[in-house]
C-alpha cells in the first residue's frame, strides 16, 4: 500500500512538473538580461553600413530568446560570434535617419556586417 | 491500516483547501453586491479615494510602437512598421488586437493583455499563451532526434 501511495504521489508530482512547460532562457534571475541592457545602452545596435534597400541600417527582428549572432567573412579567423545585446523597447527616441554617415555595401562584400542588416531582439 | 486512514485524511484536507479557495474567490463579488445600496446612499463611488479627490484612471495606448534603445545609436529603428515610417500620404497600419502582435509569435510564452474602456473605469483582461503546435513539434523532434542521419 505504501509503495502505491508513494508511486501515486510521485506520478502526480511528475505530471505537475511536466505540465508547466515554460520558455525560460536559462536565466532565472535575469542576469543576462541586465547585462544585455547595460551593454546596449552605450553601444549602437547597427554597424557602419546602411542597407541598400532602405538607405539606413535595417533592424532585423529576432526572438528575444536569441542571444548570439554569427558573422562570416573571408578567412577562418573572421567567422566570429557576438552576443545580441539590443532589444526593442518602449522608450521612444527620435528616429533619426543619418544617411550620409553610413557606408554603402562594397561592390565586393567581404563581411556579412557590410550588408547593413543587424539583429535586434524583439520585446518580451 | 493507519496509512490508509492517513491517505483519506490527506484527500479530505485537499478537498477542504480547494473548497476554501473557491469560496474566497467568490467573496469579493458578494461584497460588491452588498455594498451597492450603501454606496448609493452615501453618494460616493467605489473608486473614490477621498471626498473631493477624483481617482485617475489609466488609459494606455491601444497600439504602441517599439524602438531601439540606447544612447549610442546614430540611427534608430522602430519595430512597426520596420524599418522606417512609411510616407504620410500612405496612411498607417495598426494592430488593433494586441494578442495578435507578430512579435509574440517568436517564442513560446504566456502573456496577459489589458484593455481599458469606459474612460478607464472598465477593464478587459485577455490571457494568451503562445506555444509550438504539439503534434508537429513532436513529429519534428522524432525526425531530428531519431530518424535524421546526422550529417
Amino acid at each position: 500500500m505504501i509503495h502505491r501511495i508513494i508511486l501515486a504521489v510521485g506520478l502526480v508530482t511528475a505530471s505537475i512538473a511536466a505540465s508547466q512547460t515554460s520558455a525560460t532562457a536559462g536565466d532565472p534571475y535575469g542576469m543576462a538580461q541586465v547585462w544585455s541592457y547595460n551593454f546596449s545602452m552605450n553601444r549602437p545596435w547597427h554597424g557602419n553600413y546602411y542597407n541598400q534597400m532602405y538607405g539606413q541600417p535595417l533592424a532585423l527582428i529576432v526572438p528575444p530568446t536569441a542571444h548570439m549572432r554569427q558573422t562570416y567573412s573571408w578567412g577562418v579567423s573572421q567567422n566570429l560570434m557576438y552576443p545580441i545585446h539590443h532589444q526593442f523597447g518602449r522608450s521612444a527616441n527620435s528616429p533619426g535617419a543619418a544617411r550620409g554617415r553610413f557606408h554603402g555595401t562594397p561592390k565586393w562584400p567581404s563581411h556579412t556586417d557590410q550588408f547593413g542588416t543587424y539583429y535586434v531582439r524583439g520585446p518580451w | 491500516m493507519k496509512i490508509r486512514t492517513l491517505s483519506y485524511a490527506l484527500v479530505a484536507l485537499a478537498m477542504c483547501a480547494t473548497l476554501a479557495a473557491t469560496a474566497s474567490a467568490d467573496e469579493p463579488a458578494k461584497k460588491v453586491q452588498e455594498n451597492v445600496p450603501a454606496v448609493a446612499v452615501a453618494e460616493a463611488y467605489v473608486g473614490d479615494v477621498a471626498p473631493g479627490i477624483q481617482r485617475g484612471y489609466g488609459q494606455p495606448d491601444l497600439f504602441y510602437n517599439f524602438y531601439t534603445q540606447g544612447a549610442a545609436n546614430r540611427a534608430n529603428a522602430q519595430m512597426y512598421l520596420s524599418p522606417m515610417p512609411i510616407p504620410p500620404n500612405v496612411g498607417h497600419t495598426f494592430y488593433t488586437y494586441q494578442p495578435f502582435y507578430p512579435h509574440h509569435m517568436l517564442y513560446p510564452h504566456q502573456n496577459r493583455f489589458h484593455r481599458h474602456y469606459d474612460c478607464g473605469r472598465g477593464m478587459n483582461r485577455t490571457r494568451a499563451s503562445y506555444y509550438y503546435p504539439p503534434v508537429r513539434q513532436t513529429a519534428s523532434n522524432v525526425y531530428w532526434n531519431f530518424l535524421r542521419i546526422p550529417r
